[in-house]
């Protein structure tokens, strides 16, 4: 079982001054596995997304990449060890082309008397085949990422992440506010990403995004994971009083959606 | 890779940037229309104005502001501004004007002036990374140290009676052109190179559409802000070793219209002021502008009053176009 896990986070304990935002929290995502990560507000989704993306460091617990302990000290980190997270703001350069977003911080340059230049060339072949790879449909790649919609941007931020050779990819709400046309794109990209062997956690409100892309679901409450479930053996009902606490589950059978 | 869309909603938006290509490149044809406009009016005025000598003389006037303005559409595009540059070019002037009183040799008067504005600029580029300050606030704050610098030093006297040893670099002419124009050429074509064909240019670029999102992706913003802000003190004090070169002498108000006029030009040629856009090329036309509309409206016996009233209308109506233009996108 061990062997067959991409990452797994054990124990991870995060404080913030009296509050306990994670209080042992058990994790785990297999190698070419869509793991869903759902809770409440406040139920400690972010901090355990910024924790594993290295935005957070853990007061207790151990992560571990490929069975290997690691320990990330920030966000650059994260990403040359090839565990990409994609925050709900994109971090995208609105008025930069869709190549040079792509390869923003990392640009490919030649040489030239010493000094390195943009190898635009380069760059424009390699986002070409990332976008096409991705099933991306850009009109123009010298397009300004400010005049794409917002699941074209959800393509360019993870084409940035596929550039890298990412092989963990954590999408922070990546359908919250989209178009439905633009939610079925990126519930696409998902799949396409798993088609690549490629670890996704997708952690979002939405039931029904869930249950359509995911193999697991885990789900916090209140700082714990109070449940790890198959999506294929659960319910989204099941899911729902999971998140909203047993007790409620009841009173509030089709809370989803 | 031309293909088709998925969804009317991004249909609607590549309309707009199809659109959006045209406006940004219409803001150089806009000002070739203006500069054509204000040349027709003045020569109507003034036979004298379109004389070579007259021309030669605009542009000789052109070359310090020209050589700043290439730094201020760095840092703007950056997202930042330097109110300062003025204190910088006279504060890089006097050290200039002293070192040639204690007889040295240009081989150590320029590098003086240069390394001053550089270090000037990179102290206000330091305070504006590490204090967060808006820099229009941090760099109004070491514009007035800078001239107090300035009045110390020089103490209200002008230095005056400078070697012409440099004077060509301005005045003088090469293959039949004056030699501003080389210098212009050179410095615009290096910023040229460094903001549009090299990682720092993205990076700078990145920063002023979104410093946050340039933090995420790993650039070190601290680090390129400090560098954009010395490049600007650079060519300040390049300016500085110009204007001494021209003149010869140092009043005690050098520099006081520079920062105003490099904004305005930078503005008129199409930089926004929250950052991320601006044009090199834009900004030179711009510089030629104002420079032009001074030298004109002199020419033609207008009080030189209305030089500032022209410049600071025209730069009104563009910023209210550019933030009716930021609102009608977002």
């Amino acid at each position: 079982m061990t062997e067959t896990l991409k990452l797994s986070m054990e124990g991870i304990v995060k404080r913030f001054g009296g509050v306990v935002a994670l209080d042992h929290v058990d994790f785990e995502l297999r190698r070419g596995e869509v793991m869903a990560l759902v809770g409440d507000n406040g139920a400690g989704k972010s901090t355990l997304i910024k924790t594993l993306a290295g935005a957070h460091m853990a007061d207790e617990g151990v992560m571990r990449l490929d069975g290997e302990p690691v320990r990330f000290t920030s966000p650059q980190d994260a990403w040359s060890r090839g565990v990409a997270t994609i925050f709900q703001e994109l971090a995208l350069a609105g008025k930069m082309t869709i190549a040079d977003n792509i390869f923003l911080g990392r640009e490919i340059t030649r040489s030239v008397a010493g000094i390195p230049f943009l190898d635009r060339r380069a760059m424009h072949r390699r986002s070409r085949e990332l976008l096409e790879e991705l099933d991306v449909h850009v009109p123009d790649i010298h397009t300004w990422v400010e005049y794409l919609s917002g699941g074209q941007r959800q393509g360019v931020a993870i084409a940035r992440a596929l550039n890298i050779d990412a092989d963990v990819i954590v999408m922070d709400e990546p359908t919250a506010a989209l178009a439905v046309a633009e939610v079925r794109k990126v519930l696409e990209f998902i799949k396409t990403l798993r088609r690549q062997g490629k670890s996704v956690i997708l952690i979002s409100h939405n039931v029904q995004d869930v249950f359509e892309v995911s193999d697991r679901i885990t789900v916090l409450r209140r700082g714990q994971r109070i449940g790890l479930l198959e999506t294929q053996k659960t319910t989204p009902e099941e899911v729902v009083g999971y998140i909203t606490g047993a007790a409620e589950t009841k009173r509030r059978p089709v809370a989803a959606g | 890779m031309w293909t088709t869309l998925t969804s009317e909603a991004s249909d609607a938006r590549n309309r707009a940037s199809v659109i959006s290509r045209p406006i940004r490149i219409g803001r150089e044809v806009l000002l070739l229309i203006a500069l054509g406009v204000l040349v027709a009016i003045f020569a109507s005025q003034s036979e004298f104005f379109l004389s070579e000598r007259n021309l030669t003389t605009i542009l000789r006037n052109s070359v310090d502001l020209a050589v700043v303005c290439a730094g201020m559409t760095i840092v703007i595009i950056l997202g930042g501004i330097d109110v300062s540059v003025g204190g910088i070019v006279a504060v890089s002037a006097v050290l200039i004007g002293r070192a040639y009183q204690y007889d040295m040799p240009d081989m150590v008067v320029v590098p003086i002036g240069l390394a001053a504005g550089a270090a000037l600029g990179a102290m206000n580029g330091a305070i504006i990374a590490k204090s967060r300050v808006p820099p229009i606030v941090a760099t109004l704050g070491t514009m007035y140290i800078f001239i107090a610098v300035l009045f110390l030093v020089i103490g209200g006297v002008w230095i005056s009676g400078l070697p012409n040893t440099l004077s060509f670099l301005v005045l003088g002419e090469l293959f039949g052109l004056p030699s501003g124009l080389f210098v212009i050429g050179a410095i615009y074509g290096l910023s040229w190179l460094m903001l549009r064909r090299t990682p720092w240019g993205q990076r700078v670029v990145a920063i002023g559409c979104d410093e946050h999102a340039a933090r995420l992706v790993g650039i070190r913003v601290d680090r390129t802000k400090i560098q954009a802000y010395a490049l600007l003190g650079l060519f300040a004090g390049l300016a500085a070793v110009l204007y001494v070169a021209r003149l010869r002498n140092v009043e005690v108000n050098i520099g006081t219209n520079i920062a105003l006029e490099a904004i305005a030009a930078t503005i008129l040629g199409g930089a926004n002021i929250r950052g991320g856009i601006g044009s090199l090329l834009g900004t030179l036309m711009g510089v030629l502008f104002i420079k032009m509309t001074q030298n004109g409206l002199v020419l033609i016996g207008v009080s030189s009053l209305w030089e500032t009233v022209v410049i600071g209308g025209l730069l009104i109506v563009v910023l209210v176009l550019d933030a009716l233009e930021t609102r009608r996108t977002s």
